[in-house]
């Protein structure tokens, strides 16, 4: 019902406007300086203005730096186990399809030991918010080299440098059958970084959003050629994807008009190298959600659980020898 | 001298009425192009109509159900005799339709086969079987006669009420048991909830040794919940509870009537107004009653009740009435009334419902448009009465109006599913033809008369189509609809057995010619006489009223034996039909045929633009020098105006690009009163005083995103300014 009754509109009055602050629990524990904070801000911004109430609202996270995210959340919130936030993620939406679930993961918890769970999740395209917090590196685990850490990478576990080429997280989600948002951020934007947040949040469905994230302490320099250069970073615009102010327009000249729903020019735009593409690659509103499939019309009534139930064990029991009793009795 | 005689003879019958020789009784003669439609069972018209309770067409036509049958089985070598054999029975339907036989399809279907098939081979009845299989829907058969409007309608508005009913007992059961969920929730969570029998009971009697349940009591007692359910919030959905379970509007399935025994569910058909307004006078309070309680158990539900806020809100709920859209969600009310025999009272409470937009479904049937001319008693007839009614209710702008002949009824099967479905008032002025008063015509052709002759035109006023008359009103319907009348071509055989092809208008006069009310002011000619000076009705009406006339209007007629008279018309008859005339203009105006507004405006835009036209004509050509001129004007124009901000420029004072901050925390780390957050949880420098100029620079060197600008010192004094400043200048 577009128009609202009367009562509708004293009721709207009466709803409680919570703002950000109110989404704020206790103080983050992230490094000074660490990206996390901004997709906080970006996503408590989200919260405030959508309205999004509080106990209808989950995030669930594995393990990282990126995973702490529920516990600074104001919301209900699940702090899982590593690798393992999209199938908790997916068990809450398919028993509670009323909450709006949001998953915050990083790239050793995704495309790493939870890379099978990724795959699968984009198929069923749950509607879901994935934040991929994409630091490049194991940050809470000080410093080993990620699927995701470029080639060459110092790290702990790779002193003589990584030697294997690094994942691209946009390609292997673009190479999924179902999959129906695909967009990546900055965190050193936060303007696109809040419309696309905004976006994945409207869209119905497994929203997945890589956000390529600073680490301050274990990567400082790695993106400062990208920082200090506007001209590498690709804004992608379009009516039906994101539209660019005009204070940011001359800040980033590098725009390009991409279709979001043009897979082969997503999967172009999401294998070149040189140019961060920020902005939705890929966007199809039509793909179903798994949930809408198992969702069932009937009211589970008494009843219907005790039918379903007498059904089933029916199937299994042992009847008592009524046929010979009656065979008897009709001897009789 | 004869031809004169006759002439002025002529005219003092159309001025007085008064007959002369060789005028006769008009006796029962019917209009000339009805020849062709004498029997109508060997006529595969709209009639009969099936009452359909499934598939998709509510009640679809025999017709229609036969060729679609016959589309699907008569193939092959023996298509055509199947399709005559089939065709055969379909028309001994009619004819036991027509001699009184009721019943449904499926009866009246083997009954025509079985009088058929003796005297016939056995592929008639094999032919007729794989048709009746063919059609899958079955149902009452309904003849066009004076029972049809109501019958029909109740069927369709049965079906909406089905619909409505099914959703609302679904909503009602749903909330019913989600609001029982919850107080059961609450009990099991108590202390009498976990008491050591009903525990006992909970696991079953396989395994009731193994626990010890006092035991288990004391443990989850112990466990209970320290903010169990406040008693108000208990009490409020009990409360919900009973009015949800005792509400009398729909009955709900037997499992939740237990406990509300004894309630009948309220009736919606009534038979007058005064009864359907009384009814909805003693349901509304109820209504408020259960609307209120459906939109509180749905918030309770969701756990969105709050009682401090929403308890005020909702204790005057309902005063200012229900909108329709919401009430649309009930069942409606259906109202079928006599308009032949409709007194003032009557009329003044239809007025009330329509004006009110209660959501009642009016059915106002006409058997008789016509009055008879000088009859004092009844100074407007009841076809007119009814249209002033569809006027009225069209005025009132919330009213789905409908006025159609019984005959048109099965082409407006979408129109009347829509005037069901909507959620406001709904008029169906309804023509049945069942007068008896014209002569050997049957319901249908009366009905079918009145339509084609304007007496009784097809429109409807549709509220939900659109905000203006162009998208509301439709008038298309009608036969022929930019014309006065209707225009055929008919063919008849003359003295010299010629064939003779004219093309005859069908007016009022025609529609009016077959009643007998109206015989006074007929006068058959008799044939062979001189017809010079007789011009046909749709010519004479176009000339002004008042003048003695030159010619003399006429009508063709025929009789029982298909022989073709002529008739005169005398000159109330044509003042009746000039008036019929003027009402079917007004409603030409109103569907946007020969609007006058739509051609006044289209005038005074054609002349306007035929003067520019002419003005741009008679200028000389513009010079190629002129217009270069203009262009070099308007590009000097645009070049003027500057190119705004192409640099940035460089102020002294201390400034942070906020939209740009990443809320990384570095600044507020290093001086939380100097910088701060705004309502974006985005940085700005909130009090320059509180800090120095080198916890600027520093901020600005960590910012990630380096969007702090220093600016210039505040302080002069300030220690190591120079080399701060010489830091400060990346960041200018």
């Amino acid at each position: 019902m577009n128009r609202m009754t009367a009562t509708e509109c004293l009721l709207e009055m009466c709803e409680e406007h919570l703002e950000l602050e109110d989404y704020q629990s206790g103080v983050p524990r992230w490094c000074t300086g660490c990206g996390d904070n901004a997709i906080l801000a970006a996503v408590q911004r989200l919260c405030r203005d959508e309205g999004l109430r509080p106990e209808k609202t989950v995030f669930v996270s594995g393990i990282g730096c990126s995973s702490r995210f529920p516990h600074y959340m104001k919301t209900y919130g699940f702090h899982g186990i590593h690798g393992r936030a999209l199938p908790v993620a997916e068990g809450v939406k398919m028993s509670r399809p009323d909450l709006d679930v949001f998953v915050n993961t990083g790239d050793g918890d995704c495309c790493s030991i939870g890379a099978a769970h990724w795959i699968h999740a984009l198929r069923y395209n749950m509607n879901l918010t994935v934040f991929l917090h994409d630091n490049q590196i194991y940050g809470l685990t000080k410093m080993q080299a990620s699927p995701t850490s470029p080639i060459g990478t110092k790290s702990n576990t790779t002193p003589r440098g990584s030697m294997l080429e690094a994942l691209n997280p946009l390609t292997v989600t673009l190479g999924v059958q179902n999959v129906s948002f695909v967009a990546q951020a900055v965190d050193w934007v936060p303007e696109l970084l809040y419309d696309i947040v905004k976006a994945a949040y409207h869209h119905r469905g497994l929203s997945f959003v890589r956000i390529v994230q600073r680490c301050p302490e274990w990567m400082p320099k790695l993106h400062d050629p990208w920082l200090h250069d506007p001209n590498r970073v690709q804004v992608l615009h379009h009516a039906r994807g994101l539209q660019v102010s005009a204070a940011l327009g001359r800040v980033y000249r590098n725009q390009l008009e991409h279709d979001p729903l043009d897979l082969d020019a997503a999967r172009r735009i999401a294998s070149g190298n040189d140019a961060i593409p920020v902005g939705i690659l890929y966007h199809d509103p039509e793909v179903p959600c798994y949930e809408d499939f198992k969702r069932s019309t009937l009211l589970r009534t008494p009843a219907l659980i005790r039918s379903g139930l007498q059904a089933q064990f029916d199937k299994f029991t042992v009847w008592p020898k009524a046929a010979e009793v009656e065979t008897a009795q009709q001897a009789a | 001298m004869d031809a004169n005689a006759t002439h002025s003879d002529r005219v003092a019958f159309y001025l007085t009425g008064r007959r002369a020789e060789g005028m006769r009784e008009v006796g029962a003669l019917r209009p000339a192009l009805q020849a062709r439609y004498r029997d109508l069972t060997s006529l595969r018209h709209d009639f009969p109509l099936v009452l359909a309770t499934s598939g998709d067409a509510a009640a679809p036509s025999l017709t229609a159900l036969v060729d679609a049958a016959l589309a699907s089985i008569a193939k092959g070598a023996d298509a055509e005799r199947a399709r005559r054999q089939v065709l055969r029975v379909e028309q001994e339907v009619r004819v036991l339709l027509q001699q009184g036989v009721e019943g449904t399809l499926a009866k009246l279907w083997s009954d025509a086969t079985a009088r058929l098939a003796p005297g016939r081979d056995a592929s008639l009845a094999e032919a007729a079987r794989r048709a009746r299989a063919t059609i899958a829907v079955d149902g009452p058969l309904l003849r066009c006669d004076a029972t049809l409007p109501e019958r029909l309608l109740q069927h369709v508005w049965q079906q909406e009420q089905q619909r409505k009913q099914t959703a609302l007992r679904e909503r009602l059961v749903r909330l019913i048991q989600q609001l029982s969920d919850i107080l059961r929730a609450d009990f099991e969570r108590s202390g009498a909830g976990r008491d050591a029998t009903r525990l006992k009971a909970s696991v079953g009697s396989g395994h009731g040794d193994l626990f010890d349940f006092d035991a288990m009591s004391r443990v989850l007692a112990r466990a209970t919940p320290r903010e169990p359910m406040p008693e108000a919030r208990r009490e409020r959905i009990r409360r919900l509870l009973g009015v949800l379970d005792a509400q009398p509007f729909v009955a709900l399935p037997d499992e939740n009537a237990a406990r509300a025994a004894g309630h009948a569910a309220y009736g919606y058909r009534f038979d007058s107004c005064a009864a359907a307004l009384a009814a909805w006078r003693e349901r509304l309070p109820k209504l408020i009653e259960l609307a209120r309680a459906i939109e509180v158990a749905e918030l309770e539900i969701d756990g969105r009740y709050h009682a401090e806020r929403h308890d005020a809100l909702f204790a005057s709920y309902g005063a200012n009435g229900l909108e329709p859209d919401l009430l649309s969600h009930f069942p409606d009310v259906f109202v079928c009334l006599d308009g032949t025999s409709l007194d003032a009272a009557e009329q003044t409470r239809l007025m009330e419902i329509l004006a009110g937009e209660l959501p009642i479904k009016v059915l106002y049937r006409v058997d008789d448009l016509l009055a008879a001319l000088d009859d004092a008693a009844a100074p407007t007839s009841p076809g007119l009465r009814c249209r002033q009614i569809a006027h009225m209710a069209m005025g009132l702008n919330q009213v789905y109006v409908l006025h159609a002949a019984a005959s048109h009824l099965p082409r407006c099967g979408e129109r009347i599913a829509r005037a069901m479905r909507f959620a406001g008032p709904s008029l169906f002025c309804i023509y049945s033809g069942a007068s008896g008063a014209a002569t050997g015509q049957s319901t249908y052709l009366a009905a079918a008369a009145a339509m084609e002759s304007r007496a009784f035109p097809a429109f409807v006023y549709d509220p939900s189509g659109g905000p203006d008359w162009a998208s509301r009103f439709h008038l298309d319907d009608n036969p022929q609809p930019e014309l006065d009348w209707p225009i055929h071509r008919f063919e008849y055989e003359d003295a010299r057995l010629q064939r003779v092809s004219v093309e005859l208008a069908f007016t009022f006069v025609d529609f009016a010619a077959g009643d007998a009310r109206f015989a006074p002011h007929l006068a058959r000619l008799t044939p062979g006489s001189d017809e010079s000076d007789l011009a046909p009705i749709d010519e004479m009406l176009l000339r002004e009223a008042g003048r003695l006339p030159e010619r003399i209007p006429c009508v063709r007629m025929i009789d029982e034996r298909d022989r073709l008279h002529t008739v005169l018309v005398d000159e109330q008859m044509m003042r009746k039909a000039r008036r019929s005339r003027e009402m079917w203009h007004s409603l030409q105006e109103l569907g946007g045929v020969h609007n006058s507004h739509a051609n006044r405006l289209l005038e005074r835009e054609r002349a306007a633009w035929e003067a520019s036209h002419a003005a741009a004509s008679a200028l000389p050509a513009a010079t190629p020098a002129a217009i270069e001129a203009q262009a070099a004007a308007t590009s000097l124009l645009a070049e003027a105006v500057p190119e705004p901000e192409a640099a940035a420029p460089s102020r002294d004072d201390a400034y942070i690009e906020t939209v740009r901050c990443s809320t990384c925390n570095e600044c507020t780390q290093i001086n939380p009163k100097m910088f701060a957050y705004d309502a974006n949880k985005q940085a700005y420098i909130a009090d320059l005083k509180a800090g120095t100029y080198a916890q600027l620079v520093e901020a600005a060197e960590s910012c990630q995103v380096s969007v702090i600008h220093p600016g210039k010192p505040q302080n002069e004094n300030e220690p190591g300014l120079a080399e701060l400043l010489v830091r400060a200048e990346p960041f200018r």
